[in-house]
């Protein structure tokens, strides 16, 4: 007899150690995915809409911009960049932006706040998470055009409203004070607060021509990748690509450092999870692993004495739990695969407890809550599986082949 | 050593510490076991008697004294070398039969020739030759707990034979059956040794098992009381 079979028949001596060893695996999949998965869909989102809201997933931007910012450093080849940027696959978009900080004044007020020159041509709902979120007017037309496009509570503190008035003051490209006029075209609300208090969008040629630009010249070009999980790989082919190092490709994480330090901060938390799952269902299989072993001490010893080396006892408890580990991967796939479709699809809706704008450094967070697991981090998950229900094994199956045979057999 | 000595003990002793106390579980033991020998250990308990098998099987080493299995010196042997001989040269009858419960008769007959590597066609034919000739033919796919003591002691007799060892040490085989299945494995252990020459050493205080015996080795308190031949 094979001694796999052997260790098969092993496990059902006692079926409901077997069942409840199995059913802890398999939990521990579903809780691992539930926990990995939970993190990863925020994490994706977090970074995806905060990769719509100017930035990109990756910028390009004048080396040195993203320490001190300022509108006197810029791109002269924009479109250009675009171009060669729209040909690497995996770019889904590229556009040319202008940011910079501004004073808006109405008639009566005036506040400090940022704004994003864009081409309203190329811009769209998916690249622009602005567009997006207008909840009055609309985008303005042309990029020459007067139009702005501003935050909600932009419009509340100045007290405007579509087709009112404001003055934008900023510096321009020689570091002079300049200020124009622009017409209010629609209103949005992100439901980040910081954003929709603070931020205008204006059209890229009308703004150029304010700040003594010439033609192709942008802040940055904001590149959203279709997998953002790619972003630092993304990079890399783009530095290739553009070769000038009076410009310079950042990621998200670098270009949203506190994003990512959120994002660090809450794996490290997950990891944490992860490892006290972990565990928890080593103990399980420790504690029945040994007992099991325990009980056979007499018949590990019979089965020495008749030959059987302490290193094939050795294999034979290994090779049990390898089996509990197949068991218990299996039954947790089965019992996931409908919660992770579910989740993955309908998710839990917690609008009702945190509202529709719950945001986090600056960043709008969905509060409908969903799992995604990529691949890559299913693979670990059952890897690290199997391998801790392995590895709980050990120290049993070193205990069953040390006890000298004369001893075991004394057992009763 | 003589030509046919399987077994050779030469002063070989065994002490344990219990607590305080030093207990000399054999002490200074010296016989021979040869090809074909049909040996009695006898005594009453704590005599030595298990000790004694241990020490041949390889269970146990000797706190002095030397024991020779086929010429080699078991206590200088490395555990595996041990359990390979155990394997390949010393057939074991315990008295709770110790079957594998996992196992069918056939599986447990089988479990030695699984170990030693021996091929699925070999095995199936040495293993049922062996079941038929202890009389189990037809129970092959019983599990040890659908079989009576007998047939658990016959499997386990099939089991130490099967793979033709160079001796069969058994311990007190016939203390958990009834006397009806006792005569009747006596009866099949003399017969193998007398048909096939297997070598059995028992360990004993039954009466029956010494009637049979060709060599009674009695001992008391560790030490070798009488030892006597029969023709």
């Amino acid at each position: 007899m094979k001694i796999s079979n052997m260790a098969w028949r092993n496990l059902w001596r006692r079926k409901r150690r077997t069942y409840i060893t199995v059913l802890s695996i398999g939990f521990g999949v579903l809780l691992s995915v539930t926990f990995t998965g939970m993190a990863y869909d925020s994490y994706t989102k977090m970074i995806d809409t905060s990769a719509v809201m100017g930035l990109g997933h990756v910028t390009i931007e004048p080396r040195g911009y993203n320490d001190s910012p300022s509108l006197e450093k810029r791109l002269s080849d924009a479109a250009g960049i675009r171009e060669q940027l729209l040909e690497i696959n995996g770019v889904d978009s590229a556009l040319e932006r202008i940011m910079g900080q501004a004073m808006f004044a109405s008639a009566g007020k005036s506040i400090g706040g940022a704004f994003i020159a864009v081409d309203p041509d190329m811009e769209s709902v998916e690249s622009n998470l602005f567009i997006r979120s207008i909840v009055e007017g609309g985008l303005f037309s042309g990029q020459n055009s007067q139009g702005a496009l501003v935050g909600t509570r932009v419009a509340k503190k100045l007290n405007i409203d579509i087709g009112k008035k404001l003055i934008y003051t900023t510096t321009d490209a020689n570091g002079e004070i300049i200020s124009e006029i622009a017409r209010v075209s629609g209103i949005f609300k992100t439901g980040v607060s910081e954003v929709d208090g603070s931020m205008i969008i204006l059209p890229i040629d009308r703004v150029r021509s304010s700040l003594g630009y010439e033609a192709e010249d942008a802040t940055l070009v904001s590149v959203v990748v279709r997998d953002q999980r790619r972003s630092d790989e993304m990079r890399d082919i783009i530095m290739s690509k553009l070769r000038n190092p009076a410009w310079e490709a950042l990621t998200w994480r670098e270009t949203q450092a506190d994003l990512a330090s959120i994002i660090t901060l809450d794996k490290s938390g997950n990891i944490i999870i992860q490892v006290l799952i972990g565990l928890l269902i080593a103990a399980g299989i420790l504690n029945t692993l040994l007992m099991s072993v325990m009980e056979r001490t007499r018949e590990f010893g019979v089965m020495m004495a008749v030959g059987m080396s302490p290193f094939t006892l050795f294999r034979l408890v290994i090779i049990e739990s390898i089996w509990y580990a197949i068991l218990g991967l299996c039954l947790g796939v089965l019992i996931t695969i409908p919660w992770y479709a579910f989740m993955y699809l309908h998710g839990i809706d917690f609008t009702g407890m945190v509202g529709s704008d719950y945001s986090a450094s600056g960043v709008l967070i969905d509060p409908v809550m969903k799992i995604r697991l990529y691949r890559e981090s299913a693979a670990w998950i059952l890897t690290a599986l199997f391998t801790l229900t392995i590895l709980s094994g050990i120290y049993p199956a070193w205990r069953a082949g040390r006890v000298p045979p004369v001893e075991s057999l004394k057992e009763i | 050593m003589e030509d046919h000595a399987i077994v050779r003990l030469e002063d070989a002793s065994k002490y344990y510490r219990q607590g305080q106390m030093e207990v000399h579980a054999v002490d200074g033991l010296s016989f021979d076991i040869h090809k074909g020998d049909f040996t009695a250990l006898c005594g009453p308990s704590g005599s030595g008697k298990t000790t004694v098998l241990n020490l041949i099987g390889g269970l146990d080493v000797p706190t002095s004294g030397k024991v020779f299995l086929e010429g080699r010196d078991i206590g200088l042997l490395s555990r595996s070398k041990i359990s390979a001989i155990r394997r390949d040269r010393i057939g074991f009858v315990f008295q709770a039969y110790n079957l594998i419960p996992v196992m069918t008769a056939y599986e447990n007959a089988a479990f030695v020739l699984s170990l030693q590597g021996v091929s699925d066609r070999e095995c199936r034919d040495r293993v049922t030759a062996i079941l038929k000739e202890v009389g189990l033919e037809g129970l092959e796919n019983r599990r040890p707990d659908e079989m009576s003591g007998g047939q658990q002691q016959r499997v386990a007799i099939a089991r130490a034979i099967v793979t033709r060892p160079a001796i069969v040490l058994a311990d007190e085989p016939t203390a958990n059956v009834d006397s009806a299945n006792a005569d009747s494995l006596l009866g099949l252990m003399e017969r193998l040794n007398r048909e096939s020459g297997v070598t059995f050493l028992f360990s004993t205080h039954d009466q029956r098992v010494m009637d049979r015996a060709r060599r009674i080795i009695r001992l008391h308190d560790g030490r070798i009381e009488s030892d006597e031949v029969f023709n």
